[in-house]
């Protein structure tokens, strides 16, 4: 600790380090965007960089929160992976959407309007890619059946997941690591953003009804497939299921109590993974510990490294003061220049490297405007807060800006292809740009009536 | 023996820009020995180079939908689904569909190896090619069986 607060006593120079460790930062993000190199490889070789070039020490990379890899972002992500490789083949996923076709009785606008709120919900308990891997696949086979072209509801899908991952702690990415960076708590999120969200969610309902209304009509007799679709067939593995949402139930009412009881979110979820693997009874936890999604987990550390390196020579800290500059200390314009700049940014590049950026760039930022306060005071600063907001709806709404906007996105687009639906970069950027706007534009005027008018 | 002595010679072949539709009835018209159907064929170019094969067992994969294979749906069928699915598909080209990483066993090979390929990559037919790479015919399983047949039975 007395390493952390020299570090920051430092006076700032721009020396040979400072230069070095700029450079393997402004590379690494230049080729993962031209996606030349796998963006894990990047930022394992960015990453090992910053070691062997003693910008970092190792033991600041592995063990110092401000400069290292944030390992309770590492393992809520391993933790809820964990959990949800257990689920997945237990049908749950098939169940509830087929579940939803008949709750919408055939009809497709109903469907389609079903399908986005079961998307949305979905996945602002699980990760978005989990949600639409196994909601797409019974989604062409409902459009099949109803004989309507499935495009429109894999975009609406996506759009979906996006926003509905928007809404907690854990629903996605760039929320989990601002929680831990900025010491959120799940009960935080749900206060803060699950309202925005809600009233995305209604927006877009009305839109897609005003839209979709007219366009999607099928005949009787193909509803009557749907009917007789028995949905309890999806159920593969009825005991492993209940054991499942059991766990995560207990996990769900965990997140929502962590702040009370002072457990960090990935305590949580890494007592949720060891007990749904004891209550699975497998004798080889390989299979759910081997589908973990490692590369992105070692994206994560190589990009906590990096970037670590970069606040240590002080280039965060430069750049900090050049926002503020250009603010000029105005925190309302801060978080609204944050949350358009968000918004693009992660719509034309990758959303994590973007955050893991942003987020001891904005805690610089605190340390500029408030030098006496430290630690919580500090992260969670009265007038800081609609900045963090900001940040997280900007950087997970930004993703339905385009078809490379979030890896949910990536991966509906190419599983439709894969089913011989190709879904054209501009078709994307037709439903993806206007949607993302109209979000972001309904998160402005969230945050301004909210933090900046009515105060609270 | 040698592959050549137990090979049926190639009656015909489908080009890489037939129509699923066309394939099928050529295969359908096709008999090959002894008046069986045809399970299988070559998918040659114009220059006469094995480019793929294509088997019942492609036409029914690309019948069966993409999203049937990437999630277990297989009990929210309907009926006329497959039938329906048919109407979809009879455009493909054969290019699409076929298998293009064939095994091929030349024409002076024994017959040992040719049973060892089939076994060790659980093949149906085996294109034999001649001297400049071309198929010059065809092994079906029951080809090499009827030769394992005739060893055992003059054996004894």
């Amino acid at each position: 600790m007395v390493q952390e607060t020299a570090e920051a006593a430092k006076p700032f120079v721009m020396d040979a380090t400072f230069w070095t460790a700029t450079i393997i930062f402004f590379l690494a993000y230049a080729v993962i965007v031209s996606e030349k190199v796998h963006k894990t490889i990047v930022a394992i070789v960015g990453a090992s960089l910053m070691l062997v070039l003693k910008i970092l020490e190792q033991y600041e990379a592995f063990h110092v929160e401000e400069l290292g890899v944030d390992w309770n972002v590492i393992f809520l992500l391993i933790g809820m992976m964990t959990i949800i490789n257990i689920l997945r083949p237990t049908g749950f996923f098939e169940y509830i959407a087929i579940k939803s076709a008949k709750i919408g009785r055939g009809e497709p606008l109903r469907i389609m309007m079903v399908l986005f709120i079961v998307t949305a919900v979905l996945s602002a308990m699980l990760d978005n890619v989990t949600t639409v891997l196994l909601i797409v696949p019974v989604t062409f086979l409902i459009c099949d059946a109803l004989e309507v072209n499935p495009i429109p509801f894999l975009i609406m899908q996506v759009m979906a997941s996006n926003i509905g991952g928007t809404a907690t702690l854990i629903g996605d990415p760039p929320n989990i690591m601002i929680a831990s960076k900025a010491k959120l708590n799940f009960m935080d999120f749900i206060i803060h953003l699950t309202p925005a969200v809600i009233i995305m969610m209604v927006v877009m309902l009305v839109l897609i009804r005003v839209v979709f209304g007219r366009r999607l009509k099928t005949r009787e007799e193909l509803k009557e497939r749907i009917m007789q679709m028995n949905e309890r067939e999806a159920i593969k593995d009825p005991v492993l299921l209940k054991k499942s949402l059991f766990v995560l139930g207990i996990v769900l009412t965990g997140f929502v109590f962590h702040g009370v009881l002072h457990y960090e979110p990935a305590t949580i979820a890494l007592f949720g993974a060891g007990l749904l693997l004891l209550l699975s009874r497998t004798h080889n936890p390989h299979h759910y510990l081997a589908e973990i999604e490692w590369p992105t987990i070692f994206f994560f550390i190589g990009l906590f490294i990096i970037v670590g390196g970069v606040v240590k020579v002080g280039l965060i800290k430069w750049m900090s003061l050049k926002v503020l500059e250009i603010t000029q200390g105005n925190l309302f314009a801060t978080s609204m220049i944050i949350m358009w700049f968000s918004a693009v940014a992660s719509a034309i590049v990758d959303n994590i490297p973007y955050v893991a950026t942003m987020n001891p760039l904005v805690i610089d930022m605190a340390k500029q405007l408030w030098p006496h306060e430290t630690g919580i005071s500090l992260l969670q600063h009265s007038e800081l807060m609609p900045v963090w907001w900001s940040l997280a709806l900007g950087a997970c709404l930004g993703g339905n800006g385009s078809p490379i906007g979030a890896s949910a996105n990536v991966i509906v687009v190419g599983m439709s292809e894969r089913a011989g639906q190709k879904i054209s970069f501009v078709r994307f950027l037709m439903y993806g740009a206007p949607i993302m706007v109209l979000t972001v534009f309904i998160s402005m005027i969230y945050v301004w009536l909210r933090y900046y008018v009515i105060g609270f | 023996m040698r592959a050549r002595e137990i090979m049926e010679p190639i009656k015909d072949v489908l080009r890489p820009d037939n129509t699923l539709k066309e394939a099928v009835n050529r295969m359908r018209v096709l008999q090959r020995g002894a008046g069986m159907g045809v399970k299988g064929m070559m998918v040659l170019d114009d220059e006469g180079r094995l480019v793929g094969m294509l088997s019942i067992k492609d036409i029914l994969k690309v019948i069966i939908p993409d999203y049937m294979t990437m999630s277990e749906l297989g009990e929210f069928a309907w009926d006329g689904m497959l039938e329906e699915m048919c109407k979809k598909v009879e455009g493909r080209r054969v290019s699409e569909i076929m298998t293009t990483d064939v095994i091929t066993v030349d024409e002076d090979a024994p017959l040992m190896e040719v049973a060892d390929l089939i076994v060790k990559h659980n093949l149906q037919r085996v294109p034999v090619t001649g001297k400049d790479g071309k198929p010059v015919g065809i092994i079906y399983v029951r080809d090499l069986y009827y030769a394992i047949v005739k060893a055992l039975l003059e054996e004894s």
